[in-house]
């Protein structure tokens, strides 16, 4: 699947997958995306660790700066860093979307959301369902387009279901 | 004597499943959802290991490992940190493995049969 081509039809899309892949489909969906202007959230990897697996496969990220909500939770980190935008945590929900507000307005290219599954660890699925549509609702006013990755797992098609009805396709990299 | 493990998880069904491999083990098993509600049960019941989820709701585990003096802590963790971040993390006195999630549940067995031996 190349996510560059579905983004082309597409402004804003919920990516299935399954955890084994899992990896391996973040760093090709970058790899795809080389040169455009993006900013990647990131809920489940530290922005260390999510260098180190970026640099590990060649994907450049001078064109990527990352908004990290885990850091702070294991760690003392300042506000921000180079390249990147430190958030207390996955449920800080109120502090992550100002901090998103603040880069659509520089315009990016691309926004990555990963992933939905672990704000699921914090909240349930009414204020997330909520996050999720506020959040495509400032993205459809602008030009940046938008991946929100989710786990494809049982426990959570309800959340996938709603978040599903706002944006403009679900691909289940599963099926 | 059966060794005591607290399990600190806020997934019910890890800290279901684990405890109930780890007594099948022969361990005395004690659970506890997020690190508030660990700190209060590794004060009353003093276990051997701690098995910590990294990344709970509530108070941060980076606040809560340092008052949990003396113990012994395995972290298991669904985040992915850098190697440098895990070395960090390993740096507290008090912690003795990271165990990555997703585990295999008789891995996770042999290593806290080592860990409390």
């Amino acid at each position: 699947m190349d996510i560059s081509k579905e983004l082309a039809k597409n402004q804003t899309m919920l990516l299935l997958m399954p955890g084994t892949e899992y990896n391996h489909i973040i760093v090709d969906n970058m790899k795809k995306l080389k040169g455009k202007n993006v900013c990647y959230v990131t809920l489940n990897k530290t922005f260390d660790s999510l260098k180190e697996l970026f640099k590990k496969s060649k994907v450049k990220t001078d064109n990527i700066v990352f908004i990290d909500a885990i850091s702070k939770t294991i760690k003392s980190v300042p506000d921000q860093g180079e390249g990147v935008y430190y958030v207390s945590s996955p449920g800080a929900m109120t502090e992550l979307s100002l901090t998103i507000d603040k880069f659509l307005k520089h315009g990016f290219d691309y926004i990555i959301f990963d992933s939905l599954t672990n704000l699921m660890v914090y909240e349930s699925k009414a204020p997330v369902a909520k996050f999720v549509a506020s959040l495509v609702n400032k993205i459809k006013a602008g030009k940046t387009k938008a991946v929100f990755y989710a786990l494809s797992v049982k426990e959570q098609n309800a959340l996938i279901e709603e978040s599903g009805m706002f944006v403009d396709k679900v691909l289940d990299m599963d099926k | 004597m059966a060794k005591k493990i607290l399990v600190v998880d806020d997934e019910p069904d890890i800290r279901e499943s684990v405890k109930a491999v780890l007594e099948k083990n022969g361990f005395k098993v004690v659970t506890a959802i997020n690190g508030d509600d660990g700190l209060a049960k590794w004060k009353k019941e003093k276990p051997d290991l701690i098995l910590l989820d990294i990344m709970m709701p509530g108070t941060p585990v980076r606040e809560i490992v340092p008052q949990m003096k003396g113990a012994r802590i395995a972290y298991l963790s669904v985040v992915r940190t850098s190697e440098a971040e895990k070395e960090d993390l390993m740096a507290s006195k008090n912690v003795v493995d990271f165990i990555q999630k997703p585990f295999d549940i008789d891995e996770l067995v042999k290593r806290v049969k080592k860990l409390v031996k």
